[in-house]
C-alpha cells in the first residue's frame, strides 16, 4: 500500500497552477490606471470614493480575464445576503451557524472548482484508470486570496467581530478591493470594517503609501525579477549536469526570488492601501532572520496564518485539546496550507513538511536550538527552508527528490563547476544586496539616524535623500520594466 | 498640517507619473525600431469581441510597452546597471574582452540528432547527389579566449565531434574549425553581429575547394574593399550597450569577369548583382550579401561548365555563396524555413548533382526546419 501511494504521489503530473503576481509591476498599472484611479477617487466627493473605488477595482479585475468579473459580483452578492441573513437570525444561533455554513460552502465551492477541478478529475483517473477530461478553465486571478477574504466577513459578523455591512457598495469595495485583490495580504474584514464607512485620507498617509509603494515596487523589479533569473538559468540546466554548489545556489536564489517577489508585491498593496487612507496589516516581517520554523510561520505571509489561526485551528481547538488531537489540528492546518499554495500535491508535501518540523520543534528542539550560538540556530532555518523551496518549486515531486540529491552530493558531477564560479561572480552584488534586504539593518540604520542627527541634517536627510532614493528606485525599475518587453527581432537566426 | 519631506515624496511620485505620461502622449508612435530591427505594436482595434475575450487588453500592454517614450535609453540604461553590477551577460550574450560580443552556447538536445538523420535521409533519398555539410563553429567558440571570467559555454567543438561521427559516411563532412582557429587573429567574425565575416567565409571555402574538387581562388585574384564601418549587429541589439564599437564590413571581389543573373523567387526579383547597397544605410547591413533571406533564390553565371549546385543553409551562407559563383554555372540556394514545397522534386527537376548543407552550430542545433528534409 505504503509504495503505491508513494509511486501514486511519485507520477501525479501536476497542473500549473500558481498565484502569479505581475500587474502591479507592469508600465499599464503603474503609468495608466494609477494615476488616473488616483486622481478620480480624490477629485470624487466622499460619497462615491466607494463606488470609484469599486469600479476601478473591477476594471483592474476584468484586464487580466474579464468574463471572471462576473464572479467578483457574485461574491459581492453572496456574501452581503449572507451577512443580512445572519443579522436577521441573529437570536437563532443555529440557523445563523447554517447561514455561516452555506458562505463558507459557497465561497469554498468557487475556489475547488476553479483551481482544484482539475487537480481532482486527475487524481480520480489515476486512482481508478478513468480517462476524465479535465476542464482547463483558466484559474482567476487571486482567487485564493479573496474567496478567505470575503470567508471572513460572515464569519466575523456571525462571531460579532466586526459589525455588518449595511451598504452593497461598500461590501462590494472591500470584496474587490484591488491593491490586496491578487496577492493579498489577506485582509479579514474586522481588520478594516470601519476604515470601509470611514476612513481619511490624508498627505502624510499618501507619502508613506508612496513610499512603500516604492519599496515594494523595487523588491519585486529589481531585486526578485533578476534574482529570479539566476534561478531560471540554473533550474534550465539539465540536472543530471548540476554540481552541489550549483544546485544550492539556484535553491538559494529561488528563496530570494520568491521572498522579494512575494513581500514586495504585499508592499505594494500596503502601500497602495495607504494611498487611498486604508491601513491593512503587515504581511512579512524579516522571515529570512527566524532563529526556528515556528518562529519563520509567524514572520512569513502573517495574514494567511492568522487567518488560519482564527478561522480553523482555534475553532478546531487549537493546542488546547488532548495531544493526539493537537497533531491531528496540526496536520489539518499543514495539509490546507500546503494545497492553498498550489493544486499539486508537491505543495501538500511542502505543507506537511513544515507540519512535521513545527511539530518536531514543539516536541523539544525549540528547546534545544534556545542552548545554541545564533550563527547555528539560523543557519538550522536556512537549511530546512532551502529544502522546502526544493518541494515548493518543482512541481513534479520525482524531479524535487532528484535536485534534492545533487544538493546533498548523490551526484557524480563533483562538488562545483566553472558554471558556478561564473553563476556567483555575476551574481555576488546582488546576493549580497538580497542578503542586507532581508535583514531590517537598512531600517534600523534608517530609524537610529533619524535619531541621532541633528534638526538640520534631519531635514535635509528626510527631505532630499529619501526623496532622491525613492526616485531612484522608480527609475531603475522602469527601465527595468521596459527592458522586460525589450524584445529584439533577430532577422531570423538564418 | 502635513510635513514638508512628505509633500516632497508626493510631488515627486506624481511629476514622475505626469511628465512619463506626458511624454508618452507628445512622443509619435513609431512603426518601426531600428534599434531592435522589428515592427512595434500599435494602438489595438476597439472591437467589443476583443474587449470580452481579454485581447484587447493584452494587445493594449504590448502598444504601451512598444510604444513607451525614450524605449532605447531605458533599455540601455538597464544594461549599464547589469555591467556595472557585475553582470557579464545581457539577453544572453556576454560581453566579452576586446569589445567582441559573444553568444552563449548551450548543449544541444534533441533537435540536433533529428537535424543530422534528417541530412542522413536525404542522402539515402538522392544517393546520386553528392552531399557536403559544412558546420560553421561560431564566434563564442573561435574567441574563447575573449570569453568573461568563468563563463564556460557547451564546447561547440563537441558537437562538431559529435554531428561527424553521426553523420552517414556518404555525406562529406566539411571540417573548418581548424583553419579558422588559426586565423582568429584575421578579422574572421564579427564582434557584434552572429556572423562570420567574408574573410573568415573565405577561409571556409578555401577548405570547402578540396571537397568540391575545384581550384580555389587566392586571395590575390580578390579586390577587397570595406562597404562600411559603422555595423551594428544582432548581438548588439540584444546585448544593448551603447559603450560598444562598430563593426565594419569587408567584400571580396573576384577580378576575373564574372557576370552573374540572380533570381529571387519569393518576390519575383531579377537583378545582376550578388550585393544589395540599399541595406548599407539601415540597421540590417549584412542583408548587402544575397538580399538576406529567401525561400529560394537561384544564381546563374557566366561560368559554362554545366556544374549545378544545390544550397541548403542559414544566413552564414550569404557572404560564402559568392565565392561558389566563380566553380558553377547554376547554384540554387534553398532556406528550409521558408522553403514548403518538396526540396527532392525541386533537386530532380533541376537535374542538380551536388548539394551542399552550410549551417552555424547554434542554428544546427536547434533549428526546427531541417527536418523537413525527412
Amino acid at each position: 500500500m505504503r509504495a503505491i501511494i508513494f509511486a501514486f504521489i511519485e507520477n501525479i503530473l501536476s497542473i500549473k497552477v500558481r498565484c502569479d503576481s505581475m500587474v502591479f509591476s507592469s508600465l499599464t498599472f503603474l503609468f495608466i490606471f494609477l494615476p488616473i484611479t488616483l486622481l478620480l477617487y480624490f477629485i470624487s466627493p466622499r460619497k462615491i470614493k466607494n463606488i470609484v473605488l469599486l469600479i476601478g477595482s473591477l476594471i483592474f479585475y476584468a484586464w487580466g480575464e474579464p468574463v471572471y468579473i462576473l464572479l467578483m459580483i457574485f461574491s459581492s452578492v453572496v456574501d452581503y445576503t449572507h451577512g443580512i441573513l445572519i443579522e436577521k437570525h441573529r437570536d437563532n444561533d443555529k440557523k445563523a451557524r447554517l447561514i455561516v455554513l452555506s458562505s463558507a460552502i459557497i465561497n469554498l465551492s468557487l475556489l475547488a472548482f476553479f483551481k482544484y477541478s482539475d487537480f481532482l478529475i486527475e487524481n480520480i483517473n489515476y486512482l481508478f484508470n478513468t480517462s476524465l477530461a479535465t476542464l482547463n478553465l483558466p484559474l482567476p486571478i487571486g482567487i485564493s486570496f479573496y474567496t478567505f477574504q470575503t470567508m471572513s466577513y460572515t464569519i466575523d459578523v456571525y462571531r460579532k467581530e466586526a459589525p455588518i455591512q449595511k451598504s452593497p457598495i461598500a461590501l462590494a469595495t472591500y470584496v474587490t478591493l484591488f491593491p490586496q485583490l491578487i496577492a493579498g495580504p489577506i485582509v479579514r474584514y474586522q481588520t478594516v470594517a470601519d476604515q470601509i464607512n470611514n476612513r481619511i485620507e490624508t498627505s502624510d498617509k499618501f507619502a508613506e503609501g508612496v513610499k512603500r509603494f516604492v519599496i515594494g515596487l523595487g523588491k519585486k523589479v529589481l531585486i526578485a525579477n533578476n534574482i529570479g533569473m539566476l534561478w531560471s538559468e540554473i533550474q534550465g540546466i539539465n540536472i543530471s549536469d548540476l554540481t552541489v554548489l550549483t544546485a544550492w545556489l539556484g535553491i538559494i536564489a529561488f528563496s530570494f526570488q520568491i521572498y522579494f517577489d512575494f513581500s514586495g508585491y504585499s508592499d505594494m498593496a500596503i502601500g497602495l492601501g495607504k494611498m487611498f487612507g486604508f491601513d491593512f496589516l503587515e504581511n512579512f516581517n524579516y522571515p529570512y532572520i527566524s532563529q526556528s520554523i515556528s518562529e519563520f510561520w509567524r514572520r512569513w505571509h502573517m495574514s494567511l496564518g492568522t487567518w488560519f489561526k482564527d478561522y480553523v485551528y482555534i475553532p478546531l481547538g487549537g493546542n488546547r485539546v488532548s495531544k493526539i488531537k493537537v497533531y491531528r489540528n496540526l496536520f489539518i492546518i499543514w495539509f490546507i496550507t500546503g494545497l492553498w499554495h498550489g493544486a499539486s500535491w508537491n505543495f501538500v508535501v511542502w505543507g506537511l513538511y513544515f507540519g512535521v518540523i513545527i511539530a518536531i520543534e514543539k516536541a523539544g528542539l525549540l528547546k534545544l536550538l534556545e542552548n545554541l550560538w545564533k550563527p547555528i540556530r539560523h543557519i538550522y532555518v536556512v537549511f530546512i527552508l532551502s529544502i522546502s523551496w526544493v518541494f515548493f518549486v518543482f512541481d513534479d515531486i520525482s524531479i524535487g527528490l532528484s535536485y534534492l540529491k545533487i544538493m546533498f552530493g548523490f551526484n557524480n558531477t563533483g562538488f562545483f563547476d566553472t558554471h558556478f564560479l561564473y553563476y556567483l561572480c555575476n551574481y555576488i552584488i546582488l546576493l549580497i544586496i538580497s542578503i542586507i534586504c532581508s535583514t531590517p539593518y537598512i531600517k534600523n540604520k534608517h530609524s537610529l539616524l533619524l535619531e541621532s542627527i541633528n534638526e538640520k541634517h534631519r531635514l535635509f536627510y528626510e527631505n532630499i535623500i529619501i526623496t532622491v532614493i525613492c526616485f531612484g528606485i522608480l527609475f531603475f525599475s522602469t527601465a527595468y520594466l521596459v527592458d522586460a518587453t525589450y524584445n529584439p527581432f533577430l532577422y531570423f537566426r538564418f | 498640517m502635513a510635513k514638508k519631506s512628505n509633500k516632497i515624496i508626493i510631488i515627486m511620485f506624481i511629476l514622475f507619473l505626469l511628465s512619463i505620461n506626458v511624454l508618452n502622449i507628445i512622443t509619435s508612435d513609431r512603426k518601426f525600431s531600428e534599434f531592435e530591427n522589428r515592427m512595434l505594436a500599435q494602438f489595438p482595434s476597439f472591437k467589443i469581441k476583443y474587449i470580452t475575450s481579454g485581447r484587447f487588453t493584452s494587445k493594449f500592454e504590448e502598444y504601451v510597452t512598444d510604444q513607451f517614450a525614450f524605449r532605447d535609453f531605458w533599455v540601455s540604461i538597464k544594461s549599464d546597471i547589469e555591467r556595472v553590477t557585475l553582470k557579464t551577460k545581457n539577453h544572453g550574450i556576454f560581453f566579452g574582452k576586446d569589445g567582441y560580443l559573444l553568444e552563449d552556447y548551450n548543449k544541444p538536445n534533441k533537435c540536433l540528432d533529428e537535424n543530422i538523420s534528417s541530412i542522413n535521409s536525404f542522402s539515402e533519398k538522392l544517393p546520386n547527389v553528392t552531399a557536403y555539410l559544412l558546420i560553421a563553429p561560431n564566434s563564442v567558440k573561435i574567441y574563447e579566449d575573449k570569453l568573461p571570467l568563468f563563463a564556460s559555454p557547451y564546447n561547440q567543438l563537441e558537437t562538431i565531434q559529435y554531428v561527424k561521427e553521426n553523420l552517414d559516411e556518404n555525406i562529406d563532412f566539411v571540417e573548418v574549425y581548424d583553419i579558422l582557429n588559426s586565423k582568429k587573429d584575421e578579422y574572421i567574425y564579427f564582434k557584434t553581429d552572429h556572423h562570420w565575416t567574408m574573410r573568415g567565409a573565405y577561409y571556409a571555402y578555401q577548405v570547402l575547394s578540396n571537397y568540391l574538387g575545384v581550384e580555389s581562388y587566392k586571395t590575390n585574384n580578390f579586390d577587397t574593399d570595406i562597404v562600411s564601418d559603422e555595423f551594428y549587429g544582432t548581438f548588439y541589439s540584444r546585448a544593448n550597450n551603447t559603450h560598444i564599437a562598430p563593426d565594419s564590413i569587408e567584400v571580396f571581389y573576384p577580378k576575373s569577369n564574372v557576370k552573374y543573373e540572380v533570381n529571387y523567387f519569393d518576390n519575383n526579383k531579377a537583378t545582376d548583382t550578388l550585393y544589395e547597397v540599399k541595406y548599407l544605410d539601415k540597421k540590417d547591413k549584412y542583408s548587402f550579401f544575397l538580399d538576406g533571406n529567401h525561400a529560394l533564390m537561384t544564381i546563374k553565371t557566366n561560368v559554362k561548365n554545366n556544374k549545378k549546385i544545390a544550397i541548403f543553409k542559414d544566413s552564414y551562407a550569404h557572404c560564402f555563396i559568392p565565392f561558389l559563383t566563380n566553380h558553377y554555372e547554376e547554384i540554387h540556394v534553398i532556406d528550409l524555413r521558408y522553403y514548403n514545397l518538396s526540396v527532392y522534386e525541386y533537386m530532380e527537376e533541376h537535374d542538380i548533382g551536388e548539394a551542399l548543407f552550410l549551417y552555424n552550430v547554434t542554428t544546427f542545433s536547434a533549428d526546427e526546419n531541417i527536418k523537413k528534409l525527412k
